[in-house]
């Protein structure tokens, strides 16, 4: 039907696990687009891998639905993982097996081609030299890599990856990153958790926070970005004015001719307040979303 | 089942299996040898009465013909072992072991259910413990043709000991799969696959050795397979249905089981 938008790649309705009476996971409800990298965020032990691992059937709901890629996760697993490229959090690998047989195993249990493997190798600095090589001789950031390409190199329509970035130099974190732009631009959607906040802001279009189990928000990360508070130092040349007369401003720290706060709202308002010939330094620092996040939880708890 | 996990398998086992296979055709080769040898001097140390009978025989075999000499030689301890080997080694830490490594994490991931997994794993672990079988009848017949010993054997009957035989050990080896998808960990699985073989073998034993402890031997599925039997008259048909049960029960429990299990993330 024209104009109707397409399905979501990944629909969870009211997603719930309990293991007895503890609740990993409570009534996760989200979306999740063709074409999006979506980042799930939130601090260890905040349910992600559980609901990662429901989604692909590792665990079962106690209650609620989800679907991947149109497909029912509690009828429809096996072809689910047929589209789908996986990296664990903590990846474990077959030690006595090289980098290359892993990954041809892994590829032929696939059934799938490794199309991109070549790619992903190259730009993942992982030579034919090092793939020769068993994984038992492997540093953790290498096994991290193949992790990597397992779960890429046969172009999965959806990618599910755990803490992807755990392990990895940052100069392989910046080709990862690339990697997942180059995907995005082609279409492919990847939904990630993290719990490393400067690399969601780096690559995600949305993301959902997670705590305790239970879904705290979903922020555009550009509007997430926007609404945060910034760190303003101003100082001007004699006295500062009084601090309720700056709009938008909390937290003030009055010292001498300096004032210091936290700004939220509309910069430009702030600006035009404070304009004056007397007015010797702005300072605007832009908060990390590391800072949003942290505000975040600082004021919401749980349920509220 | 999966052809590719099948295989990847049995490479797993490859090293050991061929240990195992060339140990037990020396193992195999060695019962005529000693049948021919000590035979006599048995029969005679048991005619003369200096030491019970029951004492002369060990399980349901014995030395004193060459189709008990066979029974001995698959009840011994070194058989027990190296059939041991696969059906409860191996069964018991195929997919715990995964699981407590964390490979069964990656594997999972593929486009496979448990229920392909279970079985791509158990037919390579059965195919293992069939070629080890394979190899210690064969090192006896080989034996007891270069000892010259082949018409005391119905060779017609060897299929059936086989057949018995390969039974028996699958229901240790589904027992020993059972506990493997059961736990996350291999020591829970092959503690408990390792005693519900040695409590089987305890019992035959037990009951061989002392006449008022034989009802003992009718509750051991070692007692299920009697191969100096099969070779002199046949297989009773119960024998095949009660270690062919015992295998079944243990399959449809794992079957029910492991695709309902939770697997949360390895520690």
């Amino acid at each position: 039907m024209e104009g109707t938008p397409p399905a979501p790649v990944i629909s969870i309705r009211a997603l719930t696990k309990h293991y007895g009476s503890v609740e990993a996971l409570t009534d996760l409800t989200l979306e999740v687009n063709q074409g999006e990298i979506y980042g799930f965020l939130g601090p260890n032990g905040a349910g992600k891998s559980t609901a990662i691992r429901t989604l692909l059937g590792y665990l079962h709901a106690t209650r609620g639905t989800a679907s991947v890629l149109g497909m029912d996760i509690a009828t429809e697993s096996v072809e689910i993982r047929r589209l789908t490229g996986y990296l664990p959090g903590g990846i474990a690998l077959y030690d006595s097996l090289s980098g290359e047989q892993v990954l041809d195993y892994l590829v032929d249990m696939q059934g799938r081609q490794p199309h991109r493997r070549a790619e992903l190798c190259e730009r993942l600095e992982l030579p034919t030299s090092v793939l020769k090589r068993k994984v038992r001789d492997y540093s953790r950031g290498m096994r991290q890599k193949i992790g990597v390409v397992q779960a890429l190199q046969h172009d999965p329509e959806l990618a599910i990856l755990d803490e992807p970035t755990e392990g990895l130099d940052p100069l392989m974190q910046h080709a990862f990153y690339s990697i997942l732009d180059d995907l995005r631009r082609e279409g492919r959607t990847v939904f990630f958790s993290s719990h490393v906040l400067s690399e969601v802001e780096r690559l995600c279009d949305r993301v959902a926070i997670i705590r305790a189990g239970r879904l705290m928000a979903i922020h555009d990360v550009g509007e997430l970005l926007a609404r945060r508070r910034r760190r303003v130092t101003v100082r001007w040349r004699g006295a500062a004015p009084d601090p309720a007369s700056l709009p938008g401003l909390e937290d003030v720290q009055v010292d001498g001719n300096r004032i210091i706060g936290m700004l939220s709202g509309e910069v430009a308002g702030f600006v035009r307040s404070i304009a004056s010939p007397n007015l010797d330094d702005l300072i605007i620092e832009p908060a990390s979303l590391e800072e949003a996040f942290l505000e975040y939880y600082a004021s919401e708890e749980p349920g509220q | 089942m999966s052809g590719r996990l099948f295989i990847q398998t049995l490479r797993w086992q490859r090293v050991r299996l061929i240990a195992v296979v060339l140990a037990g055709i020396g193992w195999g080769m060695l019962i005529p040898v000693f049948y021919g040898a000590f035979s006599g001097v048995m029969r005679d140390l048991a005619n003369s009465g200096a030491i019970p009978r029951e004492l002369m025989s060990f399980g349901s075999g014995s030395l004193f013909t060459l189709p008990g000499a066979i029974t001995l030689g698959l009840q011994h301890p070194l058989a027990i072992a190296m059939l041991g080997v696969f059906a409860v080694g191996s069964s018991a830490t195929a997919i715990a072991g995964e699981r407590a490594r964390g490979t069964l994490e990656v594997l999972l991931a593929r486009p496979i259910s448990r229920v392909t997994l279970y079985v791509s794993v158990l037919a390579a672990v059965l195919l293992a413990v069939l070629i080890v079988l394979a190899a210690i009848l064969g090192g006896m017949m080989g034996g007891s043709a270069l000892q010259g010993l082949t018409d005391e054997l119905d060779l017609g009957q060897v299929p059936l000991v086989v057949l018995n035989g390969f039974g028996l050990w699958a229901a240790f080896t589904t027992f020993g799969l059972a506990m493997s998808v059961s736990f996350d960990r291999p020591g829970p699985a092959i503690g408990l696959s390792l005693a519900w073989l040695l409590i089987h073998y305890f019992l035959e034993i037990l009951g061989s050795l002392w006449a008022d402890a034989a009802w003992t031997q009718a509750y051991s599925l070692f007692h299920h397979f009697n191969p100096g039997e099969i070779l002199t008259g046949g297989l009773d048909p119960l024998d095949l249905v009660i270690v062919c049960a015992a295998a079944t029960v243990p399959l449809i429990y794992a079957l029910l089981v492991f695709p309902k299990r939770d697997l949360a993330a390895p520690a």
